[in-house]
């Protein structure tokens, strides 16, 4: 009786020996090997690098300090202007977006399914935004620069003496920001929506609710899970944009108002954000203080490592989640 | 039915009250700036003062960008001053100078490049790549190929640089262009080979090496006595003579002593 | 009154029809972005025609040149060459693209299939972090670190000497360019590409192992072929933020408008380059003069031409691809 169960070589078991391969086969095994080890190298540099330099020069003084015009690095300050820009920025984007992607959303999976007419506008609707996933950072800047300096924009930034209008501010800069996170957000909500069983909007139905009742009270609420994933990663794009920062928010070193209205003068004012602070004190801005930038490139990696975390977390909690890592929710 | 009119007449009243405030409220004008990178320091430490002295006046939006961009700006309206780094040329009709003070240009090399003097002749023949190699300048402390550093179109620096410190003629064309003087002196900072032109307070700074130009050493002394032949000025520009908080802000700097003692501690006051 | 209306629940039609308007605002801003800068870029077209495309200018005189003549623009003033700029981009991209598929690929088999379980655990979260770290800080990386090391360590002064006539070595340029575009892009393609490699049944593999294959090779002629799509969509993604990626390339690539071609030898890729995206950041504060304003414009419609035709491009690529149906 033969009891010699031989294991087929397959996944992580007994496999065959490399010395019986073809040679195509041992060079690639060795390309693999190479390309892993290299893999782990760099991300291992690079995340300790900044890590190391962020522990040398990041002192809890410069997180709330403001930033001062100084002739020398020792009075400049801290970045905690840049550091509220940049949240000031997120939620304005996210604001912006969250209407713009659970509409969208909802209306392509719930109202564009039936007949031949819904079916490409939704195909449409998606084209749409995919196409705003693809588009590079810094022509969504510049499109966001030819709209606020149209005179019909000047109450969302200003209007200098000769008839010019500024056009950046953080109004103009967060809502280009906010197309930065509709992708996201619309695809993790449509794949949450779509992932909804059939049988929980026919009982609603069955029940007597309308369907936009039925999306309001039972669909909404059960992907919120996906929402937040969504917009997690939103935000996740906002806080590490530089482009539509440097060209819409006016590269004041502070936070300046616009005007007297409490709220509004902030949204029209002039700022700066972690990310353009780094910019500009790294060798390829003015600073000459590259100790304040990688204190500030430190917290700007801290946050996009919390974030990371919180959709790794989400993810986990509702393993229903498909497909969606920290990159992939777009394609 | 009475509470829904209600709010919406509590918000409209609201609503025009916010808007006539601001009318009524304070008459800080805004002066936005835009222009040299060379006058940067010393036009936003003059503003931060002249801010705290005057609080609630006048308020400042400056940016950069180079002399050219500024002056453009003015022209079309989208700046109350412009920050000149160099003469007023032609093409500058109907734009006021106003001078705030006077600057040097320092040719400079790395720190590690201890040469003490340049003739002229050297200058120009550096500068416009026909001596191409530290082997052919004496006294350089340098080797291997000269790394010649320059600004780019818009700048006054290096208009200024050209009248006054290379007898008019171009810089050569294969050299690196830096935007602003910040990047020009990071630049030079970490090229031991290169050499560059910088306005005095930036080649004050102790990172680089500053050198004598016709045995003339660079600094704001001997730019205010006159030996020294780089010197330039710094102008605020306006379209037409200034008004409203613009001329109240140029008056007080060419006035007050506290803005004097800005302006003397790192550049050449005026006259 | 109007505001007892809204608050009742909505009919179905009324609810369909907002949600539908707000679903094409989207698309309203995307023909908005198209039509603006098309509008922002014909200058360019009306003074140059397509010639705007070719070289045999001077870009930085005729960007000098546009400065200049911010006020009363003429016709000459809007001259425009900007080969150098596209063909920088093309390089930069074609660069990174090839490379980051080559070693995402292997690295991702690497990951899944040959790495002990532990050191896969480890990775796959780094690599994701480094998907979304922001482009700021690779450049920041690069110009602190990598180019001083170029300049003052690899390049000699042979090299300086021989290209002295034309342009300045300094470090920046396309080698540390190419490097971090690389490793900026790769991490995602490894994600994507890992993800898709897991979900591939194992049944699949096992059936060829069965057959006779070895291991690696059940994977190259299995598993791989499965994942062409995913494959696809990782490189047009990565292709996409190649071709956009302005701040750090703007950071080290040296600022100088200068076409590297490999007909100088080897230290073509010591030399400094532009590319259409970091030429929008280097000229983003001239865009008060009115053909500058209009340069800059046409470069964002070169990018953005470019992006749309990579989506409709990857679309394509992969419809034959869907029969696997593995994503």
């Amino acid at each position: 009786m033969s009891a010699v169960a031989t294991q087929a070589p397959s996944g992580r078991g007994r496999r065959s020996s490399p010395m019986t391969w073809r040679w195509s086969d041992r060079l690639v095994l060795v390309a693999a090997w190479s390309a892993g080890i290299l893999l782990c190298l760099i991300a291992g540099a690079i995340v300790l690098y900044m890590g190391y330099r962020g522990v040398q020069y990041l002192r809890p003084a410069l997180i709330f300090s403001r930033p001062q015009p100084s002739t020398s690095q020792a009075g400049s300050g801290g970045f905690l202007d840049p550091l509220l820009g940049t949240i000031l920025l997120t939620v304005i984007g996210v604001l912006v977006a969250l209407p713009l992607a659970l509409a969208s959303a909802v209306w392509v999976v719930e109202y564009g399914q039936g007949g031949r007419g819904r079916q490409t506008l939704a195909r449409v609707v998606e084209s749409t935004i995919e196409i705003v996933a693809g588009t590079p950072d810094i022509v969504i800047a510049i499109f966001g620069l030819a709209i606020f300096q149209l005179s019909l924009l000047a109450p969302f930034s200003f209007r200098a003496e000769g008839g010019g209008v500024f056009g950046r501010s953080f109004i103009a800069a967060g809502a280009m920001m906010s197309l930065l996170a509709l992708p996201p957000l619309y695809a993790a909500t449509r794949d949450g929506l779509q992932a909804v069983p059939g049988h929980m909007r026919e009982a609603a139905f069955a029940l007597g609710k309308t369907r936009i009742t039925t999306i309001r009270r039972v669909l909404i609420p059960r992907v919120r899970s996906n929402i937040a994933t969504g917009t997690t990663l939103g935000i996740s794009r906002i806080i590490g944009s530089t482009a539509i920062v440097l060209i819409l928010l006016g590269s004041t070193l502070r936070i300046e108002t616009q005007g007297s209205l409490p709220v509004v003068n902030l949204l029209r004012g002039t700022g700066s954000s972690l990310t353009s602070y780094v910019y500009e004190n790294s060798p390829a801005g003015e600073g000459a203080a590259p100790q304040k930038a990688y204190a500030a490139a430190f917290v700007l990696l801290i946050f996009v490592l919390a974030l990371n975390v919180i959709v790794d977390r989400i993810g986990r909690a509702h393993a229903s989640a498909s497909g969606l890592t920290a990159v992939g929710a777009v394609v | 039915m009475h509470r829904i009119r209600r709010l919406s007449v509590a918000f409209a009243v609201a609503g025009v009250a916010g808007v006539a405030a601001p009318a009524l409220a304070s008459a800080t004008s805004l002066v936005t700036i835009s222009g040299a990178t060379s006058s940067y320091p010393l036009v936003a430490l003059l503003a931060a003062k002249y801010t705290k002295l005057h609080p609630h006046k006048v308020r400042f939006k400056i940016a950069q960008g180079g002399t050219t961009v500024g002056l453009n700006d003015v022209k079309d309206g989208s700046v109350t001053i412009a920050d000149v780094a160099q003469e007023p040329t032609s093409a500058d009709a109907g734009l006021d100078f106003y001078p705030i003070a006077k600057y040097a240009i320092c040719v400079v090399t790395n720190k590690s490049n201890t040469i003490s003097n340049l003739t002229q002749a050297q200058v120009t023949a550096i500068f416009t790549g026909k001596d191409t190699s530290w082997s052919q300048i004496p006294g350089a402390t340098a080797s291997g190929p000269i790394e010649v550093f320059t600004r780019t179109s818009v700048a006054g620096v290096l208009t200024s640089f050209k009248s006054l410190l290379l007898e008019g003629k171009s810089v050569v064309k294969s050299a690196t262009e830096e935007a602003t003087e910040g990047q020009l002196r990071q630049a030079l900072e970490s090229a031991p080979s290169g050499i560059g032109f910088l306005s005095n307070y930036q080649a004050d700074k102790g990172t680089l090496n500053p050198v004598e130009f016709n045995g003339v050493a660079c600094n704001k002394d001997t730019a205010a006595s006159g030996q020294y032949a780089g010197v330039s000025v710094f102008f605020e520009v306006t379209k037409g003579p200034a008004t409203g908080g613009a001329a109240k802000f140029i008056d007080w700097v060419d006035k007050s002593g506290a803005a004097k003692k800005i302006i003397a501690s790192q550049w050449v006051p005026i006259g | 009154m109007a505001l007892e209306r809204l608050r009742k629940p909505w009919p179905d039609h009324r609810a369909e029809r907002t949600l539908g308007a707000v679903s094409l605002l989207v698309g309203v801003a995307v023909l908005a972005m198209i039509g603006f800068v098309l509008a922002g870029a014909w200058p360019i077209f009306q003074h140059n025609g397509l010639r705007w495309l070719l070289g045999g200018g001077d870009f930085e005189s005729e960007v000098a040149r546009m400065n200049a003549a911010a006020v009363h623009p003429s016709a000459a003033d809007y001259q425009l060459r900007a080969w150098p700029l596209i063909y920088g981009t093309l390089l930069t991209t074609a660069i990174a693209v090839v490379l980051g598929i080559l070693i995402a690929v292997l690295a991702s088999v690497f990951i899944v299939e040959l790495a002990p379980v532990r050191v896969s655990k480890v990775v796959i979260p780094v690599v994701r972090l480094l998907a979304s770290v922001p482009s700021v800080i690779y450049g920041l990386i690069g110009i602190l670190v990598l180019v001083p090391f170029i300049g003052n360590h690899l390049i000699t002064e042979h090299e300086k000497r021989s290209v002295q006539n034309v342009v300045q070595l300094t470090g920046a340029g396309l080698l540390p360019t190419a490097m971090v575009l690389t490793i900026m892009i790769t991490p995602i393609m490894i994600a994507l590409i890992c993800e898709a490699l897991s979900a591939v049944p194992s049944a699949w593999r096992e059936g060829a192992v069965a057959l006779g294959l070895n291991p690696l090779r059940a994977v190259r002629a299995v598993t791989l072929r499965a994942i062409r799509p995913a494959i696809v969509a990782a490189a047009v993604l990565a292709t996409a933020r190649a071709l956009g990626e302005a701040v750090m390339i703007q950071m080290i690539s040296g600022g100088k408008t200068f076409a590297p071609y490999p007909s100088s030898g080897w230290v073509f890729i010591f030399e400094p380059l532009r590319t259409l995206a970091s030429g929008i950041l280097d000229y983003r504060e001239g865009v008060g003069s009115p053909p500058l304003k209009a340069a800059v414009y046409s470069f964002a419609l070169l990018l953005l031409f470019s992006a749309l035709a990579l989506s409709v491009g990857g679309y394509m690529v992969k419809l034959p691809l869907r029969k696997y149906q593995t994503r």
